[in-house]
């Protein structure tokens, strides 16, 4: 049973400490759909490009469940999006890394460590002391077992050849540092808050143990081997810096509104809510 | 390689053939069968079967149902007896009304 039942009974530290934890959350599931809809018409056949601008569009499903999260407690989608500045934003930087043109093995080995490391993190959540967020949990696991099924099957196809296998451990070299940083926390005080407050009922270096399990095990299981990791990259993301990519995304969604003038953004459809 | 795709509405209802998608092996073609076919659509469940083995043949290839006369096969091939018909809308009629005074 969830003690925090919405957003009206938050003082004003744990409203800070749900921001803190649901920010990333939501800027994650954002950035990574905006890189993953580079792929639409480039992928390497008509249904993987499908299958992948499904992901995408369920993520973007997730970030909106999310963003209106922190919508209740008193965002307007300008301030959340189209009007927050780039340093502004706490996704991790594998959600901003650039693919490079036709490496769809980036794309399937980025989608494999992420969600794995979503469902983790989601697992953590279904407690959440604060209800809006333990009662979206269900929805958005059950899309994810799909993004799952569809990055090993894919890894697996990818390792059946030596050329293959190469491509594969080469995403897996470049990807595996910054797919960590997923796990980096806050500031400690915001740290301290999540957990206090139990907003997240499992702490991030015990999430980050389980994946490095998890993932390790099923790359072993395919003869790629994983990279040394420590340090982390020097552009992590979260609450350090950006990769340098992130900017020139961060131009290209929102110039449209930048363009059109905008203050708000229209919707065509009702009031999103926290159903 | 392609797969052909079959979807069914709800339990019990027939697979009706939906498309087809490309797929290099049985487990992606169901993969990429639910995102082009049943993504959008009730679906209780997907069968995917390689194009190759399907058998097929035409009306060309072979008369379906022979060359002589068969429309004895349908009924409305039949003459039907206005009388007749009378008697069973009668009866029909009757069981009706016995059925409404046991209710």
């Amino acid at each position: 049973m969830s003690a925090l039942t919405g957003p009206d009974v938050l003082s004003a530290a744990e409203r800070s400490a749900v921001e803190a934890l649901v920010f990333p959350l939501a800027d994650d599931e954002f950035v990574i759909a905006e890189r993953y809809t580079e792929w639409q018409v480039r992928a390497p056949t008509l249904e993987s490009d499908l299958a992948l601008a499904n992901v995408a569009q369920d993520e973007f499903g997730h970030a909106r469940l999310w963003y209106d999260v922190v919508a209740d407690l008193g965002y307007d989608e300008p301030e959340l999006l189209f009007e927050r500045e780039p340093d502004e934003f706490y996704h991790a930087s594998l959600c901003a890394l650039p693919f490079d043109a036709g490496d769809w093995a980036d794309a399937v080995v980025r989608s494999y460590l992420y969600d794995t490391a979503e469902a983790l993190r989601l697992g953590s959540l279904a407690g959440s002391a604060y209800a809006p967020i333990a009662n979206r949990i269900e929805r958005i696991t059950t899309e994810e077992e799909y993004h799952r099924e569809h990055a090993t099957t894919w890894i697996e196809r990818l390792c059946v050849d030596a050329e293959g296998r190469q491509t594969v451990q080469n995403a897996v070299d470049r990807l595996y540092p910054y797919a960590l940083a997923l796990f980096e926390p806050g500031t400690p005080e915001q740290t301290d808050a999540i957990e206090s407050l139990n907003l997240r009922t499992e702490s991030l270096p015990s999430l980050r143990e389980q994946w490095i399990e998890t993932t390790s095990t099923f790359f072993e299981s395919i003869d790629v081997s994983v990279p040394v990791v420590e340090p982390l990259p020097e552009d992590p993301g979260r609450h350090d810096s950006h990769v340098e990519a992130w900017l020139s995304l961060y131009e290209e969604f929102t110039r449209t509104y930048r363009e059109l003038d905008r203050a708000h953004t229209p919707t065509i459809t009702s009031e999103h809510n926290d159903g | 390689m392609i797969w052909e795709v079959f979807r069914q509405d709800e339990p019990g209802g027939y697979h009706t053939h939906c498309g087809n998608v490309h797929a290099p092996d049985q487990e992606l073609a169901l993969l990429f069968a639910e995102i082009q076919h049943a993504r959008r659509k009730p679906t209780n469940s997907l069968w995917v079967v390689p194009q190759e083995e399907i058998a097929s043949q035409t009306d060309e290839d072979d008369r379906f149902g022979g060359t002589t006369d068969k429309t004895y096969r349908w009924v409305s091939a039949y003459n039907v007896d206005v009388e007749f018909a009378q008697e069973i809308e009668d009866s029909d009629r009757e069981q009706r009304s016995a059925a409404g005074d046991s209710a």
